[in-house]
């Protein structure tokens, strides 16, 4: 009995050691960490504009940042959308509620600039010291607008959904026409060497240029990818060492056709095209009944 | 086994050649089939075995008096556990440009034999020096042992040197395969077989020499 005792307590106590190590090694590293990934994803979302170190950034490029709430007082649902807004003298924050049906009901200007509304505790913060007191918000999504010299020119998607492992996050960017422009799978837990392969340059990069149209009925389509097709869509990614009207051309023909899924991954490949549509077709739902939202209200955003 | 008698030196060299991980005790075999199949890829996790390796050999030799002998492996698993995580959230927060090269690999070490089986049988009875040295040695042979497969694989697979293009074309695509990587294994196990016989053979002469028996 004693020896059980002993070896319970002297486990108790290494776990503890160990917890409290590594516990203080987060807090050395936490913000450190967040900072690297903070800077990771811009480059990501530069990327997938198509900038890059071979196309620095403009000047005028601003991405705006719309993050989208649930909010419930007491039984009521609403949504509320987190908004950069103008300002005198400087740019502020807005939350704009809305009821489910998209019509405007109020706004309340927050006590946060738009750098701090990156960081999801400061928003909660500023979002619950500007409503009643017993609303609780409830983060929802992220959705980012480029603006070139004050016209839009893009949009950045960030979304989850499920893969045939567990779940897929990605980015999806699309132009100001809604024509898919990227396509960035962030994270997911697919089997390396199958569905593994999603994050590859032949995969996603078809779904460069698909129209807003296509995307609406885009399948997956069990045959191998054509050579020359796959040779385009490498190029794609970093610098060409195909003639580039040439591979303009055999892009063409390729971009009204279905998805070529991924050898031995049928599941995976589905899984990001459906995806992708339901980030798209959402997001532009939900574009459309922001900016009557915005327009009945007289919000005066910076997009 | 009791304390070792080896100099720090003599440890380090036992790593890399007598009792190298890989090639001569058969242990982590399958990072060493499985990851070695460029330079680029065994440089970086050896580099990462390697301080996984040193701190948790230290650590071991520090608290070697105070843990109870029927808990020996639940403590190693728990101190290595311990000090990946540790370099895996110094290697986010520090060194990104590192981190995305090698931080999906940094996680699996919790697993590899090596590690525990040199604590078991070094770490528990030796000195904080001595296990030092010891890791070092450990971890270098590794390395050593990750760089040459990888060496191997990425030229005669895929034409390239640390992703540089040296063959301009792939001799055998074959050899990125997990099962070129256990044909490799054992045929360098045989290289050090066969340098050990030799230089055995050679000490020995030297030594009848030196006796006066044979001239």
């Amino acid at each position: 009995m004693r020896e059980i005792l002993k070896i319970t307590i002297a486990l108790t106590v290494s776990c503890l050691l160990a917890g409290l190590m590594i516990g203080v090694t987060f807090i050395f590293t936490a913000r450190a960490k967040q900072h690297n990934e903070l800077l990771n994803t811009r480059k990501t979302m530069l990327g997938l504009l198509g900038y890059g170190s071979h196309r620095p950034a403009p000047e005028d490029l601003t991405l705006h940042q719309v993050h989208r709430y649930i909010v419930r007082e007491g039984d009521t649902l609403r949504v509320g959308y987190l908004v950069p807004v103008r300002g005198n003298p400087r740019k502020g924050c807005a939350f704009v509620v809305l009821d489910l049906e998209g019509g405007f009901l109020e706004q309340h200007r927050l006590k946060l600039a738009p750098e701090e509304a990156l960081d999801a505790e400061d928003r909660k913060k500023a979002l619950l010291s500007a409503l009643k007191g017993s609303t609780k918000v409830e983060f929802a999504d992220t959705m980012i607008i480029a603006c070139l010299g004050g016209e839009r020119t893009a949009y950045l998607l960030p979304g989850e959904f499920p893969g045939f492992k567990t779940f897929i996050k990605a980015v999806v960017a699309l132009d100001a026409d809604f024509r898919v422009l990227g396509l960035e799978v962030i994270e997911h837990e697919e089997d390396p060497g199958l569905g593994g392969e999603i994050t590859q340059d032949y995969f996603k990069n078809q779904f460069i240029g698909k129209s807003f149209e296509k995307l609406k009925n885009l399948q997956v389509i069990k045959e191998p990818l054509p050579e020359e097709y796959r040779r385009v869509l490498e190029s794609m990614g970093s610098g060409s060492d195909l003639p580039a009207r040439e591979s303009a051309e055999i892009h063409k023909t390729y971009q009204d056709k279905d998805i070529h899924a991924l050898t031995g991954a049928t599941i995976s490949s589905a899984a990001v095209t459906n995806g992708v549509k339901a980030i798209t077709r959402k997001f532009a739902y939900r574009l459309r009944i922001l900016d009557e939202a915005l327009a009945a209200g007289n919000v005066p955003v910076l997009f | 086994m009791p304390a070792t008698t080896k100099t720090n030196l003599q440890l380090v060299v036992n790593g890399l050649l007598n009792e190298n991980p890989i090639f001569r005790l058969a242990l982590s075999m399958c990072p060493a089939v499985g990851i070695s199949t460029t330079v680029a890829n065994g440089l970086l996790l050896g580099v990462a075995v390697l301080f996984v390796q040193v701190f948790s050999s230290c650590t071991i030799s520090l608290i070697k008096n105070h843990i109870h002998p029927r808990i020996r492996i639940p403590t190693y698993t728990l101190t290595i556990a311990t000090w990946v995580t540790v370099i895996d959230l110094l290697l986010a927060a520090y060194l990104p440009a590192a981190y995305q090269a090698m931080g999906i690999f940094v996680r699996l070490i919790v697993a590899f034999a090596i590690i525990t089986m040199r604590l078991e049988v070094f770490a528990c009875r030796n000195t904080l020096t001595a296990s030092f040295w010891d890791g070092i040695g450990m971890g270098f042979g590794f390395m050593f042992g990750m760089v040459v497969l990888g060496a191997v694989r990425e030229v005669l697979g895929m034409g390239t040197f640390l992703g540089y293009d040296v063959l301009g074309f792939r001799p055998m695509l074959f050899f990125v395969l997990p099962a070129a990587g256990f044909f490799l294994v054992g045929f360098m196990m045989a290289v050090f077989n066969y340098a050990e016989t030799v230089y055995h053979r050679r000490a020995r002469r030297a030594a009848a020499v030196q006796a006066g028996v044979v001239k």
